[in-house]
């Protein structure tokens, strides 16, 4: 239809697209055009800024962290982790979220009740402390981090989309789609489901950004991937310690993660905008 | 200065991408004092920008581009905001289309009469409450105290448009505009609301517009008609001569249109097509009429016509006038015909009843409404069976227990004598292959995400079994046609259509696979009078050729008398009456019946019998 030519006219969806494109490029083309293994230790050379700065060496471009290893390598295999987790957990989340929501609006009745109440007390969890929780029981390891962001997020699919579906359903064509002969099944993935879409495709582009704070929080605190896998959050704990005698290690990370994250909000709430009709009207 | 309102050749411009199209011209009007003037036309007509102009509301990107608009010699149109809101509300007035949205559900009625008042300088509040009971009282609704402490939602829609009239009326204003008052109304108070208004104006003196869709509830109450058409007004009279002799060969067929509650079988006049849009109509050359004008000639399309007078006060943008009121509906139509009872009828509801029970198990109560109860009737092939009633008879509901999309309390459905009660596997099997449905809002019946081809096909796509692609084309190509719609239709989105091409696609997804019978649940009433006409014939024609039964539920008289060889008169969920068309509009027998005929507005009445005289 004519959502994607308009979806690329709109600037936020331009530039969070292009925030996201750069972040994932980096995290494909990693073993490419990192300039050192991200584990390669370099004890003569600890703590040296960047390459512009006074004491730079051009051998590390943004200079290397207590245990010399080189930060841009870091950086960039931390996008590979940080990417990972945002794509497949969120995938994940959204699977689980919107396959309850969508049965659990369509045919209501008990399920839908006893669905709505688990979410209700999964929300009235904090979700960090829920996800750390999780962590300690599950383990270490990119599988595990994923495996408890899915567990901790679903709920935000489920919850917004069972609304939607909710509103769909009520529509007449859903009921003619029934009168026609179409089943259960092909009604909601014919009828229903084309029109949960928009909102699903929003809902996932934001989950990914809080993804990749999850999973910074987690690497952050020990809780996320093996120490010898490279990720942001890590980096932020390392390099608390020098803070003073090299706060690129610590600003650097941090950058990555906002970019990160800045783009997949923007293109979230871009996608919002552009595919919610009724947003859409009010900027006519 | 006699006037209350005088427009001069008021023009509302509309920026549609960039481009400044007319949405209303030369609209050229006097009011005076105690007079009614009802504006009517077809949507799109440009008939609400009238009153949005008095009221300075115009939607976004319109804007008065020319003339003037004089309230009691004074230019509404550039008028200081301060000095315009100092009129609104107060020596202007206006009674919305939407009581219900029109009021805040928020306050009670009587916090905003209160509000109201308070702004027509009442100082003291035991004022404001001894003028709000009054006003309520005149607006007949006698427990004023009691409807002062409800809220809105707790109102039926005929109250609450009984307290706005009141509030309209309490500001003792000298004209008051009325957009569409009763349209959101049930028919059997419709007629009383109108009547209410007029009645209202008489005791005020006030002047009134009255816009409406209705050619015949207008000619009722108004002492002056202006007829819209695409943006300009086409005719304009004393209500008697503008029914009795239409200038302009439009007000003609729109009067022909309209299907008659009172007399039997006179064929529809059928307009072509539709209301050019505004941007087509900067297409059409001459008269914007001409293109679906019955007596237009070369000349018609050569220039836009001027306003010529046809009779005192009377004029019409027509240089064909004196043929106008010669027009006829042509007679060889199929017209409805009272089906030969064969032996075994094809569908037949025996003692159907439903009952909804509302449990509440932290009261220990349960409230069990009845929708439906008892309903016992047969509808034989290819008979065409109206049921009318008010909203909350238990129309929909009735229909719905048909269509298997609730199950029933109690009673059975035979179709050909097999029994379809239950909503088992086997009964949604014989009711997805012969009972089908065409749904009252086009908007919410059509997926705005498929294709039209796909929309009208959508039965071949159901089950395990997908009939091919070009089939389905091909099938679509053949329905579109069946329908008046041209082929290339099938592949846009329902977004593209107007109303009427909307509803003819719902038609034709539920002919697809040449149902039996056809359950058609308000088709006709969102839409207007020349649109309504075309799917009328339609629809008889359809059943000429593919002999579906249909059960045609509306709440409008005059088109089931129209179509509708049998009718079933529901009240309270109970079939009161049945019988022949005929007979039931003729000699009702359940009071109720003949409550739903008298509300109706009749051709030749009018309550303002001083209309005409000045």
């Amino acid at each position: 239809m004519t959502a994607s030519p308009r979806a690329l006219r709109s600037g936020r969806v331009l530039a969070g697209l292009a925030l996201v494109l750069f972040v994932g490029i980096c995290a494909i083309l990693a073993p490419l055009i990192a300039p050192h293994d991200p584990a390669e230790q370099n004890l003569l050379a600890i703590l040296l800024p960047p390459a512009w700065a006074l004491d730079g060496s051009p051998v590390f471009p943004l200079g290397t962290d207590s245990l010399g290893r080189c930060v841009l390598s870091r950086l960039i295999y931390g996008a590979r982790t940080a990417m990972s987790v945002a794509i497949v957990a969120s995938v994940g989340a959204m699977l689980l979220g919107s396959i309850l929501a969508h049965v659990c609006g369509y045919f209501g009745g008990a399920l839908d009740w006893v669905v709505g109440r688990a979410v209700d007390v999964w929300m009235s969890f904090p979700p960090v402390i829920l996800s750390l929780i999780l962590m300690v029981g599950l383990g270490t390891g990119l599988d595990k981090m994923i495996l408890a962001i899915i567990l901790v997020d679903w709920t935000r699919f489920c919850r917004v989309l069972r609304s939607e579906v909710l509103v769909v359903t009520q529509r007449d064509y859903v009921t003619a789609a029934r009168l026609l002969g179409f089943t259960h099944w092909q009604t909601i993935t014919r009828e229903i489901l084309p029109a949960t879409l928009p909102l699903l495709i929003t809902l996932l582009s934001l989950e990914m950004g809080i993804a990749v704070v999850v999973e910074a929080i987690l690497s952050f605190v020990g809780m996320g991937v093996k120490p010898e896998q490279a990720a942001w959050g890590q980096m932020i704990a390392d390099a608390r310690q020098y803070v003073y005698q090299s706060p690129w290690n610590l600003l650097l990370p941090m950058l990555a993660i906002i970019l990160a994250v800045s783009g997949f909000n923007l293109l979230g709430d871009g996608l919002r905008r552009v595919l919610d009709v009724r947003l859409a009207e009010l900027g006519r | 200065m006699d006037n209350v309102l005088e427009a001069r050749d008021l023009a509302v411009g509309a920026n549609i991408d960039g481009a400044l199209l007319p949405a209303l011209r030369d609209v050229s009007f006097r009011l005076a004092p105690g007079r009614i003037l009802g504006v009517v036309g077809e949507s799109g007509a440009g008939k609400s920008m009238i009153g949005r102009a008095i009221a300075h509301l115009l939607p976004p990107g319109f804007a008065i581009t020319a003339g003037s608009l004089e309230f009691e010699g004074r230019d509404l149109t550039d008028m200081r905001v301060r000095d315009r809101r100092a009129l609104l509300g107060r020596a202007i007035a206006f009674i919305p289309q939407g009581p219900l949205s029109a009021l805040n559900p928020m306050a009670t009625i009587g916090r905003q009469f209160n509000e109201h008042l308070a702004r027509q300088h009442i100082r003291r509040r035991a004022g404001r409450r001894e003028r709000a009971l009054a006003m309520l009282a005149a607006a007949q609704l006698f427990n004023g105290s009691q409807v002062l402490e409800l809220y809105p939602h707790q109102l039926s829609g005929g109250m609450c448009q009984r307290v706005l009239i009141a509030m309209a009326f309490a500001s003792h204003p000298r004209l008051v505009v009325a957009d569409e008052p009763t349209t959101a109304l049930d028919v059997t108070i419709q007629m009383r609301i109108v009547e209410l208004i007029a009645q209202m104006q008489r005791q005020h003196g006030t002047a009134l517009i009255f816009i409406t869709h209705d050619l015949r509830l207008a000619a009722h109450i108004c002492d002056d008609i202006m007829v819209m058409y695409a943006g300009r007004a086409i005719e304009y009279g004393p209500a008697r001569k503008v029914l009795s002799a239409p200038a302009h060969p439009y007000t003609r067929c729109l009067q022909l249109a309209n299907p008659a509650v009172t007399a039997k079988g006179n064929a529809l006049y059928l307009l072509p097509e539709q209301m050019p849009s505004l941007r087509e109509l900067t297409r059409i050359p001459g008269c914007h009429f001409a293109p679906r004008c019955p007596v237009a000639t070369r000349r018609c399309r050569l220039g836009e016509p001027p306003n010529i007078m046809t009779g005192a006060r009377h004029w019409a943008a027509c240089i064909r006038s004196e043929v106008a009121a010669k027009i006829e509906a042509p007679l060889e139509l199929p017209v409805a015909t009272a089906g030969a009872v064969p032996s075994a009828p094809l569908l037949e509801v025996q003692n159907l009843q439903k009952r909804y029970v509302t449990l509440r198990p932290m009261l220990g109560s349960a409230t069990e409404i009845t929708a439906v109860s008892n309903a016992t009737f047969g509808i034989e092939p290819a008979e065409l069976v109206g049921l009318v009633g008010e909203s909350g008879s238990g129309k929909s509901t009735l229909a719905r227990l048909l269509l298997g999309l609730e199950q029933p309390s109690a009673g059975r459905i035979l179709l050909h004598g097999k029994d379809l009660t239950e909503c088992s596997a086997r009964s949604r099997r014989l009711r997805v292959a012969n009972i089908q449905m065409v749904f009252q809002d086009p908007q919410s019946a059509l997926n705005p995400r498929r294709r039209i081809a796909g929309i009208v096909t959508q039965a071949m796509e159901a089950g395990s079994l997908r009939a091919p692609w070009e089939e389905r084309l091909e099938r679509a190509r053949v329905l579109l046609a069946d329908m008046g719609l041209a082929a290339d239709f099938a592949t846009r989105y329902p977004a593209h259509l107007s109303g009427g091409q909307r509803q003819r696609v719902n038609i034709a997804r539920a002919l697809c696979k040449l149902p039996k019978i056809l359950v058609a649940d308000e088709i006709v009433s969102g839409l207007d009078v020349s649109v309504q006409a075309q799917l009328l014939y339609l629809l008889l024609r359809l059943r000429d050729e593919f002999h579906f039964a249909m059960l045609f539920i509306s709440h409008d008289l005059a088109v089931v008398r129209h179509l509708c060889s049998r009718v079933l008169v529901m009240y309270r969920g109970e079939i009161v009456e049945q019988g022949p068309t005929e007979s039931v509009f003729a000699q009702p027998q359940h009071p109720h019946t003949r409550a739903l005929l008298g509300a109706v507005a009749t051709d030749g009445s009018n309550i303002n019998r001083n209309s005409g005289k000045r």
